[in-house]
């Protein structure tokens, strides 16, 4: 890979011994990658606070290291966000209610929110979130440079903000504000391959995030062009981004006339051909429905919402869902930070809590490895923490049920699965 | 008599040689929850490969899916759990940075599909330098 002199006087250690580690691995990284250089970054950042912070342990910027620069006053070069915590990962808000050690121990939390000073002295902005996106109030615009990280984020910031990312966010990027250039930073490879006609209505959350599924199994690593999808919400749009980089790596897609750097189906591919072409129909969302429900047990244990962080009409849904009500079965309503204390304003925290489920942020029990409330058999909203968690906790068998929100809700409520798949 | 080799030709991901037994998955391979890098296996439930050890052999698979903690396999190299190759069709920033992390000679991007050619239990040599890998079936 090319570098600058610039560049290479970092790596020789002329700005100091963290910015020459930081310069070690990208450049590493570069090569790896086939890059013919690194690209600035004009957009935004972002990271997991923790230790994966960086990506490669032989040349990770430690705790320590961390608190050295930002003591020394030196800053993130580009707006840079928190994704959810990681290595330790913590519950941001309603901890104290949410039943599991160490995460409701106070020094736990204390210590865990205190470590991310020395980050936010750099200038890291703790939006502490998968779905940061939402609520960071600055976005990259069309053709910015970034590095970004999470399965829903990624699509987010090359399909609908036209930003250009791969995945690969870090401590590094932040801090010299460089990254490889190469696949989702260079025009030839942002371009359709594959074409994704959707011969049914899609008609709740639940089919976005199916129709996400199908289309990652479908077209793996390359990029499609979607028709037939309506307009989808925000929500349905965040579900489905997190599902084509689980049932797939989908890193970038067009909807042409809607996305913005496809105004039509031609223009998405460019003047080429597709390669391939793919129907979806309603038969396959029930294909990834029977793989994604894992459980026979009717009586539910758990109910976990937050795959993606809820935002606020989500969060505010569920509430009113369980107005008035009472749960038998442990829920917890996961959100980033910022939607938690809007939604406690709106009073839906206390609506939740009254009807004895949980309102939390920052985290999941994926992220956190496993922990949740005991229980065998789970049901939730999300392919994407569904297929994940069976594997976090193995082997150990967890029965997981899969269906709408509401379905989910009404599970919490009566301890039991009545939810079903329904024909439309 | 000696076998014949097969030749595939791809990009150096990370360089060294190594070689030893295929295990070649013609699913995509999952991370974050869906390994175990302690034990050195795949947790994702009803893959083909889910609990056989990738410790010592040439992982073949096509390509990821899901989460940047595909970079977990990575970190079977500190488990002592790890393959001591990678071969894979295509890949993405998460795979570059897994193999980064992994250190073992990777090639991808071949001239010939890896999970079509290669199978479980041929002999493969993988000359990370050269972008090159060689390939002898089993015996039948």
């Amino acid at each position: 890979m090319y570098i600058t002199s610039e560049e290479e006087k970092i790596l020789k250690g002329e700005r100091g011994y963290l910015a020459q580690k930081c310069m070690t691995f990208l450049t590493k990284y570069g090569d790896a990658a086939g890059a013919k250089r690194l690209i600035n970054i004009d957009g935004t950042v972002d990271l997991h606070p923790g230790k994966m912070s960086s990506w490669y342990p032989d040349t990770a910027i430690s705790y320590e290291e961390i608190v050295e620069l930002a003591s020394k006053g030196e800053k993130f070069q580009v707006p840079t966000f928190a994704n959810k915590p990681e290595s330790p990962a913590f519950i941001v808000d309603g901890w104290e209610d949410c039943g599991c050690w160490p995460q409701n121990d106070p020094e736990y939390h204390k210590e865990c929110m205190t470590r991310l000073i020395p980050l936010m002295q750099m200038g890291m902005f703790p939006t502490l979130s998968c779905d940061y996106y939402l609520v960071s109030s600055y976005v990259p615009t069309v053709c910015q440079h970034c590095a970004w990280g999470e399965s829903s984020a990624i699509p987010w910031a090359n399909a609908i903000l036209g930003a250009r990312t791969n995945y690969d966010g870090c401590f590094e990027a932040a801090y010299l504000h460089k990254i490889p250039e190469y696949d989702m930073h260079l025009d030839e490879n942002r371009v359709a391959t594959r074409l994704v006609e959707c011969r049914t209505k899609l008609l709740n959350d639940m089919h976005y995030d199916l129709f996400g599924w199908v289309v990652g199994e479908a077209v793996g690593v390359e990029v499609p062009a979607i028709t037939g999808i309506g307009k989808p919400t925000t929500t349905q749009l965040v579900k489905m981004n997190a599902e084509l980089n689980t049932g797939g790596q989908v890193r970038m897609y067009h909807i042409p006339g809607f996305t913005p750097e496809a105004h039509d189906v031609e223009d998405a591919f460019k003047g080429y051909r597709y390669q391939e072409k793919f129907s979806i129909d309603q038969s396959n969302l029930k294909a990834v429905y029977d793989k994604i429900n894992y459980a026979s047990d009717e009586d539910v244990d758990f109910v976990y919402l937050g795959c993606p962080h809820y935002n606020l009409t989500e969060v505010h849904k569920v509430a009113m869902l369980l107005k008035g009500k009472r749960c038998k079965a442990n829920l917890w309503v996961m959100t980033n930070p910022w939607t938690f204390k809007v939604a406690e304003m709106m009073g839906d925290k206390e609506v939740i809590k009254r009807a004895g489920g949980v309102l939390l942020s920052g985290s999941c029990p994926g992220m956190m490895k496993g922990v949740m409330p005991p229980a065998s058999v789970m049901a939730t909203d999300s392919a994407k923490q569904s297929y994940y968690i069976t594997g976090f906790v193995h082997p150990r068998k967890l029965q997981v049920w899969y269906g709408t929100t509401e379905e989910c809700v009404e599970a919490a409520v009566t301890g039991k699965w009545a939810g079903k798949w329904r024909r439309w | 008599m000696t076998q014949q080799k097969i030749v595939l030709r791809g990009r150096k991901v990370i360089g060294g040689v190594a070689e030893g037994e295929a295990l070649v998955s013609k699913a995509p391979v999952m991370g974050w929850g869906n390994v175990d890098i302690r034990r050195g296996v795949i947790t994702e439930r009803g893959h083909p490969l889910q609990d056989v050890p990738l410790k010592g052999k040439v992982f073949v698979f096509p390509t990821p899916r899901g989460s940047g903690g595909w970079v977990y396999y990575g970190f079977t190299r500190f488990y002592g759990t790890n393959p001591v190759a990678m071969v894979y069709k295509k890949g993405t920033a998460i795979t570059i940075l897994a193999a980064l992390v992994m250190n073992v000679p990777t090639v991808s991007d071949l001239d010939k599909d890896p999970v079509q050619v290669i199978e479980t239990g041929d002999y493969v040599n993988v000359n990370g330098d050269e972008g090159i890998v060689e390939v002898v079936k089993k015996k039948e």
